[in-house]
């Protein structure tokens, strides 16, 4: 069984009064187990040259989504050093965020059927300020992907 | 002034074992400055009909780099907490899990809510924003 933990520190020692010193640590298991998520796509390093949205993973099939509800954890970070360049995060056309240079994300998709559906479904998607170019990583550990029949026309 | 947050993800999910380590210095929209507000760090127990919660209402933020923060304290496998952004489900955070993604508060519909799948769970929270 794979053994995958994250854990995030935040640091400051002058936003507050107090240091703000917050350190926390989870292992990744499948959803209400205690068993450790074994499927990943990879990580992915990406020089994007188009501000167009992009699904980051296999786009999620309407009314057949193999793997909804399931557990998986999603990172992007923004490689970019331009202060100015960001990154526009959206799930199923619905904006989550703006990822600016040295950015990242870490949080939990449930691959769900969109509720706002317009054919975006559940996907994560980033949209790129610049057309310039802007270096990215991403990966999605979870309980599976749904990965596509060639040629599957999708809705 | 300075906030940083920092990942580190290790897993031997593959045969090559997994190892990295990302920091950001959260600073505001476009600019190399820091972030200098925040709310919490707080809890939210969620008592009776584990009712829907909204935790920050778009509409009381305005635009910008904010960041995001939360972790479900249960100790109960089976015990989660439904991420919403405007409506639209986002994941689930079961026992023990945190996330800490970027938000986008510029609509008033973009509230992010949180919906436990028991009651009396407790998560806990921090944002920071512009």
């Amino acid at each position: 069984m794979a053994t995958t933990t994250a854990a995030l520190t935040i640091s400051s020692s002058d936003l507050v009064g107090d240091a703000l010193s917050l350190t926390t640590t989870n292992t990744l298991n499948k959803a209400g187990t205690t068993i450790g998520l074994d499927q990943t796509t990879g990580m992915t390093k990406a020089y994007l040259t188009s501000t167009d949205t992009i699904d980051l993973f296999p786009a999620l099939v309407e009314g057949s989504i193999a793997f909804e509800g399931k557990s998986s954890w999603v990172y992007i970070c923004n490689k970019s050093e331009d202060e100015g360049e960001y990154a526009l995060v959206t799930i199923g056309g619905i904006n989550i965020g703006r990822l600016y240079a040295g950015d990242f994300l870490w949080m939990p998709w449930d691959m769900i059927e969109s509720a706002n559906a317009d054919n975006h479904h559940g996907d994560i998607e980033i949209a790129p300020s610049v057309a310039t170019g802007m270096w990215f990583e991403w990966t999605c550990i979870n309980e599976g992907t749904e990965w596509h029949a060639a040629d599957l026309a999708i809705s | 002034m300075a906030t940083t947050a920092t990942i580190t993800l290790s897993s031997d999910i593959v045969s090559d074992t997994l190892k990295f380590s990302t920091s950001a210095t959260l600073t505001k929209a476009g600019l190399g400055t820091a972030l200098t507000d925040a709310v919490g760090l707080s809890r939210k127990t969620v008592a009776g009909s584990h009712a829907q919660y909204t935790l920050f209402d778009g509409d009381a933020y305005g635009d910008g780099s904010h960041k995001v923060y939360l972790k479900n304290t249960s100790t109960d496998n089976a015990e989660y907490f439904t991420i919403e952004i405007n409506s639209e489900q986002m994941g689930k955070l079961y026992a023990g899990d945190w996330a800490f993604f970027p938000w986008e508060a510029n609509a008033d519909t973009n509230d992010i809510k949180i919906d436990p799948s028991d009651n009396d769970m407790t998560l806990e929270y921090m944002l920071f924003y512009e």
